[in-house]
C-alpha cells in the first residue's frame, strides 16, 4: 500500500542542549514535493532525520495514513534520502551501488542491475556503470546519489540540500532537471530542504518555513512570498532578506523613524494609528537620480545576473537589487526611490497587518 | 605591491609541447599594481596551475614570471614574497591570535613594540582587537581565514596576495559578511590580488578583472559588466550570468541577422554582420513581452513559468527554439500564445563560437 | 653540486640497507656452515671460503625421538598464533565498531577512555602480567596447552586489533552506515555489507600486526609452556646447549621468519592492488 499522508505531530527535538525542532505540526500529501526553507541550522536536517528514522523525536509523534511510524527502525521505513555530501559506497561500482537497495530488498541481481541500468541512463549517467564513485566529479556522485535513492522506489524520498556543494552552473542545471524527475514521481512524498528562496520557490508545490526549529509558515510558494507571516518570515523568503525599517502611522501619513514620511498608500489606510514595522523588498527599490533617499554604497555583490547593494541610507542600512552587474566601488554616492505601495505593514511584535 | 608580467608563460605536466600536453597553454599577462584579479573556471581548467606558477609552488615548462623589474622564474615560493590564503585556514591554533599575526614578524627580527603596533593596527582592520589574546583554535572558519590573510598583511614588503577559493569552508551565512571585509580591506590596501574561484558570483563581485578559463586557456578578460554584456564566446555566455546567455540559430543575410525566416535589427553596422550561418545571443534579462507587433517582435508560445520569488523564468518557444526570459514579478506573465521582441542593442552575434565584434 | 647531492645520499641508503641486511645474510650463510666453517675464523663464500653442508638444517628435523625436532613447535606456534589472531580481529573489529559509532559513558570514562585503557595493556611490562596469567591458567587447568596460549595471546593482540581499528572505522563517514540502513540494512548488515569492505585495509593491517605479534612472543610461550606444548621460539632457544649450534639455530632462525616473510609479500600485494590502497594513510 503506497502513502498517502505523512502527518508530523508536535515534534520536538533537543540535541546537546540545543533545541532542533520544537513542536512541530504538518500534514504531507503523496504526489507533492515539500521545500524546506530555512537557514543552516533552523532544524532541516533535524526534520529530514526523524523522518527518515535516524533520529528518535524526544517528543510527539509521526504517522504514515494513520499508522505509527516513529518507533519504526531505519532499515524498515518506506523512505529513502540523499545527503548533501556525496555518499556513496566506495568499493562498489556505479551500477552495484545504484542496485544496492534493489538487491537489499530481494530484487535477483540480474533484475536488480537492469533497473540501476536504466534509472542510471534517467539521471544522465550512461556509460558509467563500471566507474568507482571515486573516479566521478562531484555532481555526477550526486546523480548517483540520486538514481540509488530514486532506485528504492521508497513512498517518502528526502534530500537534505542535495546541490549546496555543487557549483553554480551545475545547481542551476540540475534544477531544471529536478523538475521533470520528480513531475513524474506521483506516489511519492518528496521533501527537500535548501537555504535558497528561488530554488524552493521553483520546485515547491509548498513551502515550509523553518526557522530555530519552528515551523513558521506553511504554504503555496507564491502565498508564503506574497503574505510572509511574520518578518522573520520575510527576511527568510527573500534574498537578500526584505528591508525592515522602524516606523508609525498618524494623521494618514506614514513615518519611518529616521523622520522621512510617505503618503499612506491605499492598502495600509484601513490600519490603526500607532507604531508599525514596514518592509520593502530589495528588489522594489529603484535607484534613481530623483529618488527621496540619499544613499551610500557599502558593498556591491553580484549573483547571477543581478547586483546586490548594501546601503547606508537616510532612513537606515537598506539592500537593493538591480537587474545587471553594476560593479558600484565603495562609498558610492546613490538616490533611491522607494514607492510606499510596494510597502509591507508588520505589528511591532512582527505579525504580518499588511501586503502589497 | 608589484606588479606580476607573466611572458610566454605555458605549462605541461608531461613535458609535451602539443595542443593537448599544456595545463596551461603559452600566454602573456599582465596584473597590474593594486588591483583584483580573478581566475574563474570549473575544475581542471587551468586557473590553480597559473596562480601555482606565481606563487612558485609549480616551475613552468616554459615562459618567465616577472615582479616588476625582476624576474622570478627561478626563486623558490618562500623567496617572491607573497601572501597566501589558502581553501583551508592555515594557522596555528596553539597560539593565539596575537601570536599568530605576530609570527611573521618575529621570524623577521622585528623590534617588539614595532611588532606591536603593527598587529594591533592589522588586528583593527580585521576585526580581530578584541581576539588578539584568544587561542586561534576556538575560532569561527571566517576568523581563522581573516587571521591567513592578516599574516601577510602585517609583513610591509608583500608582493602580492594570493587566494584559492578561501571561501569554501565558510558557512554560507558568514561568506557575505567576509566578502565585504575582503573588500573593504582591499579598497584600502589597494592590494595586487590574484582570486582563483569557480564561482562567478565571487570572482564577479570581488573582481575589477576577471578571467574566465577554460581547457587550459584564458577564454576571455575583463571588467565583470563587460563579461556580461559581450561574452567573447558563447561559453562564457553559457558561463557568466544566471539564466545563461540565450543563443538562436541564424543566417546573416545583407544587413540583417534572419531568425525563423524573420529579418532582425541589430546594433551591428550593415557590413560587420557576417554572411551566412550565425548564432544570436541574447540576455534573458534584455527579452521583453510586447502587446503589438513591429520590429524584431516574434510569435512566441510560453511553454513553461518558474517562480524564483523576486523574478519569474518564463521559457518560450520562438521559431522552433527554446528561450529563457527573466521577468520581474510585478510585470504580468503572458498565457499561451505571446509576442516576445529582441532590443537590437543587446543583440549580440556569434560566428563559430566566437564574438562577432561590434565596432 | 647536485651531483654529489644525489651520491651522498645514495650512500647514505647504501649503508642503512648493509645494516638491516647485514644479519640475515649472516644467518643464511652460517646455516650452511659446520663447525669447522664457524670457529675457523670469519668466511662469506661458499665452496671458496668454506665447504657449504647441510647438516645445521638436517640436525632440526631429527626423527630419531633422541635429538631434537622444530616441526612439531612449528605447528603449535601456527595454530596458536592464527587462532588467537583470527579471535581477536572478530572480536577487535565488532568492539570497534562499536566504539567507533556509538557513545558510551560511564562516569567520567567515555569511549576516548576505554580506547586507551585497551592500548594501556601493553604498556605494562609482561613480567607484570606473567605470574596473574600462569596462576589464572593453573586455575582453568590449561597451562601448558594450545587453548591455554591461544587464552592469553588473545588478551595480547586484542588491545592491537581494537586500536587499529577504531581508526579506520572513524574515518568511514558515518552516513555511510545510514545510508545502508535507508537501503534496507540491519545495522549489521550494514557493517558487514558496507562498512567492513571500506575497511579492509585496516583489518589486513591489523590482522598483520597481530600475527607478528603472536609468532614472535617468546616470554609468555616461555613461561606457561612445559613439556608437553612447545612453541617455535622456545624450542629455538632449547636447541643451545654447551657448545653452541650457530648453524642450526641460524637455520632454525630462518625457518621462523619464513612465514612473516611470506604474509609481508601477501599483505603487500594485496595493499597495492587496486582502490583500496588509498584507504592506507
Amino acid at each position: 500500500m503506497l502513502a498517502v499522508t505523512l502527518n508530523a505531530e508536535n515534534l520536538s527535538v533537543s540535541l546537546d542542549g540545543t533545541v532542533h525542532l520544537d513542536h512541530v505540526d504538518f500534514t504531507l500529501a503523496r504526489g507533492r514535493l515539500y521545500t524546506v526553507i530555512g537557514r543552516t541550522l533552523a532544524g532541516k536536517s533535524t526534520l529530514l532525520r526523524v523522518i527518515a528514522g535516524l533520529l528518535e523525536p524526544d517528543s510527539g509523534r509521526i504517522t504514515l495514513d494513520k499508522r505509527q511510524f516513529s518507533g519504526l527502525p531505519v532499515w524498515r521505513r518506506d523512505v529513502a534520502m540523499v545527503y548533501q555530501q556525496f555518499i556513496n559506497y566506495p568499493h562498489l561500482s556505479v551500477l552495484d551501488n545504484v542496485a544496492f537497495p534493489l538487491r537489499r530488498r530481494g530484487t535477483p541481481k540480474h533484475e536488480a542491475r537492469r533497473r540501476a541500468g536504466e534509472l542510471l541512463m534517467r539521471v544522465g549517467l550512461e556509460g558509467f556503470e563500471t566507474r568507482r564513485p571515486s573516479q566521478l566529479s562531484g555532481g555526477q556522485q550526486q546523480r548517483v546519489a540520486l538514481a540509488r535513492a530514486l532506485a528504492k522506489q521508497a513512498g517518502i524520498l528526502l534530500l537534505d540540500e542535495p546541490l549546496v556543494n555543487l557549483d553554480y552552473k551545475l545547481r542551476e542545471q540540475f534544477r531544471e532537471e529536478f523538475r521533470g524527475l520528480f513531475a513524474g514521481q506521483a506516489d511519492m512524498i518528496v521533501v527537500y530542504t535548501t537555504t535558497e528562496i528561488g530554488e524552493a520557490m521553483m520546485l515547491g508545490h509548498e513551502i515550509l518555513v523553518l526557522h530555530e526549529g519552528r515551523l513558521l509558515q506553511m504554504g503555496r510558494p507564491a502565498d508564503v512570498f506574497e503574505r510572509p507571516a511574520s518578518t522573520t518570515v520575510a527576511e527568510i523568503v527573500n534574498d537578500p532578506p526584505m528591508n525592515l525599517l522602524d516606523g508609525h502611522i498618524a494623521d494618514n501619513t506614514l513615518h519611518f523613524s529616521s523622520g522621512m514620511g510617505a503618503t499612506l498608500p491605499l492598502h495600509m489606510v484601513a490600519l490603526p494609528p500607532g507604531r508599525y514595522r514596514f518592509g520593502i523588498r530589495a528588489n522594489d527599490l529603484e535607484m534613481r537620480p530623483d529618488g527621496a533617499i540619499g544613499g551610500e554604497v557599502i558593498v556591491a555583490e553580484v549573483s547571477g545576473s543581478e547586483t546586490f547593494l548594501h546601503l547606508d541610507t537616510a532612513i537606515g542600512p537598506l539592500a537593493v537589487k538591480c537587474e545587471g552587474i553594476h560593479p558600484l566601488a565603495l562609498r558610492t554616492q546613490v538616490r533611491l526611490a522607494l514607492e510606499p505601495e510596494r510597502l509591507f505593514a508588520f505589528s511591532p511584535e512582527g505579525g504580518l497587518v499588511a501586503a502589497p | 605591491m608589484a606588479q606580476i608580467t607573466l611572458k610566454q608563460i605555458g605549462h605541461s605536466y608531461s613535458g609535451g609541447t602539443r595542443p593537448g600536453d599544456y595545463a596551461l597553454c603559452p600566454l602573456d599577462m599582465t596584473w597590474h599594481d593594486g588591483r583584483t584579479y580573478a581566475l574563474l573556471g570549473p575544475s581542471g581548467c587551468g586557473k590553480t596551475t597559473m596562480l601555482n606558477i606565481v606563487s612558485g609552488i609549480v616551475t613552468p615548462s616554459q615562459g618567465r614570471v616577472w615582479f616588476d623589474q625582476r624576474d622570478v622564474t627561478g626563486l623558490p615560493t618562500a623567496r617572491r614574497n607573497i601572501a597566501q590564503v589558502f581553501q583551508f585556514p592555515v594557522i596555528y591554533g596553539s597560539k593565539t591570535v596575537y601570536q599568530n599575526l605576530a609570527f611573521p614578524l618575529v621570524c623577521r627580527k622585528w623590534a617588539s613594540d614595532r611588532i606591536r603596533r603593527k598587529v594591533g593596527e592589522i588586528a583593527d582592520l580585521l576585526d580581530l582587537g578584541a581576539k588578539l589574546g584568544k587561542p586561534a583554535r576556538g575560532l569561527t572558519a571566517d576568523e581563522k581565514q581573516l587571521i591567513s590573510l592578516g599574516r601577510g598583511l602585517v609583513r610591509e614588503d608583500v608582493s602580492a596576495v594570493l587566494m584559492d577559493e578561501p571561501l569554501t569552508v565558510i558557512d554560507p551565512q558568514m561568506k557575505f559578511h567576509l566578502r565585504r571585509k575582503l573588500k573593504e580591506i582591499n579598497d584600502r590596501f589597494k592590494l595586487t590580488l590574484v582570486y582563483v574561484t569557480h564561482d562567478q558570483d565571487e570572482a564577479m563581485t570581488f573582481a575589477s578583472e576577471i578571467l574566465v578559463m577554460s581547457g587550459g586557456r584564458v577564454v576571455q578578460s575583463g571588467p565583470p559588466e563587460h563579461l556580461f554584456e559581450f561574452p567573447q564566446t558563447t561559453y562564457v555566455g553559457y558561463f557568466i550570468g544566471s539564466p545563461a546567455m540565450n543563443f538562436l540559430d541564424a543566417e546573416g543575410q545583407g544587413d540583417r541577422a534572419v531568425f525563423a525566416g524573420i529579418p532582425l535589427t541589430t546594433a551591428y553596422p550593415g557590413d560587420r554582420v557576417p554572411q551566412g550561418a550565425i548564432r544570436i545571443g541574447v540576455r534573458p534579462e534584455y527579452l521583453e513581452f510586447v502587446a503589438t507587433a513591429g520590429e524584431n517582435v516574434l510569435a512566441a508560445m510560453v511553454v513553461d513559468v518558474q517562480d524564483h520569488g523576486g523574478v519569474r523564468i518564463v521559457e518560450v518557444e520562438v521559431g522552433g527554439a527554446r528561450v529563457k526570459v527573466k521577468l520581474a514579478r510585478e510585470k504580468p506573465v503572458p498565457e499561451g500564445p505571446a509576442l516576445l521582441r529582441l532590443p537590437p542593442g543587446k543583440i549580440r552575434l556569434y560566428r563559430d563560437g566566437e564574438l562577432v565584434p561590434l565596432d | 653540486m647536485p651531483g654529489l647531492y644525489r651520491t651522498l645520499k645514495y650512500a647514505a641508503v647504501l649503508l642503512w640497507s648493509a645494516f638491516v641486511v647485514a644479519p640475515l645474510l649472516w644467518a643464511l650463510t652460517t646455516s650452511f656452515k659446520t663447525i669447522n666453517g664457524v670457529t675457523g675464523g670469519a668466511t662469506y663464500i661458499p665452496w671458496l671460503d668454506y665447504k657449504p653442508s647441510l647438516e645445521g638444517w638436517r640436525e632440526l628435523f631429527n626423527t630419531s625421538g633422541t635429538g631434537v625436532n622444530i616441526g612439531q613447535p612449528f605447528i603449535d606456534s601456527a595454530i596458536v598464533t592464527l587462532g588467537a589472531s583470527a579471535i581477536s580481529l572478530v572480536l577487535g573489529t565488532l568492539a570497534a565498531y562499536g566504539l567507533s559509532r556509538f557513545t558510551y559513558r560511564a562516569g567520567f570514562i567515555r569511549n576516548r577512555d576505554i580506547v586507551f585503557f585497551f592500548i594501556s595493556q601493553r604498556i605494562m611490562p609482561p613480567i607484570v602480567l606473567a605470574i596473574p596469567f600462569f596462576l589464572m591458567l593453573k586455575f582453568l587447568g590449561l597451562l601448558d596447552s594450545i587453548p591455554g596460549l591461544i587464552l592469553v595471546y588473545i588478551a595480547l593482540l586484542l588491545p592491537i586489533a581494537v586500536w587499529v581499528m577504531v581508526d579506520f572505522f572513524n574515518n568511514v563517514p558515518r552516513e555511510i552506515d545510514e545510508m545502508a540502513m535507508l537501503d534496507g540494512c540491519t545495522p549489521i548488515g550494514a557493517f558487514i555489507r558496507v562498512v567492513l569492505p571500506n575497511s579492509l585495509p585496516g583489518v589486513v593491517v591489523a590482522g598483520l600486526f597481530c600475527i607478528i605479534f603472536g609468532w614472535n612472543d617468546f616470554f609468555f610461550a616461555f613461561t606457561l609452556t612445559f613439556t608437553r606444548t612447545q612453541l617455535l621460539p622456545v624450542a629455538i632457544v632449547a636447541l643451545n646447549s654447551t657448545v653452541t649450534p650457530w648453524w642450526s639455530l641460524s637455520a632454525s632462525s630462518l625457518i621462523s621468519v619464513a612465514p612473516l616473510v611470506v604474509v609481508a609479500f601477501l599483505v603487500e600485494k594485496f595493499l597495492s592492488r587496486g582502490t583500496l590502497a588509498g584507504a592506507i594513510r
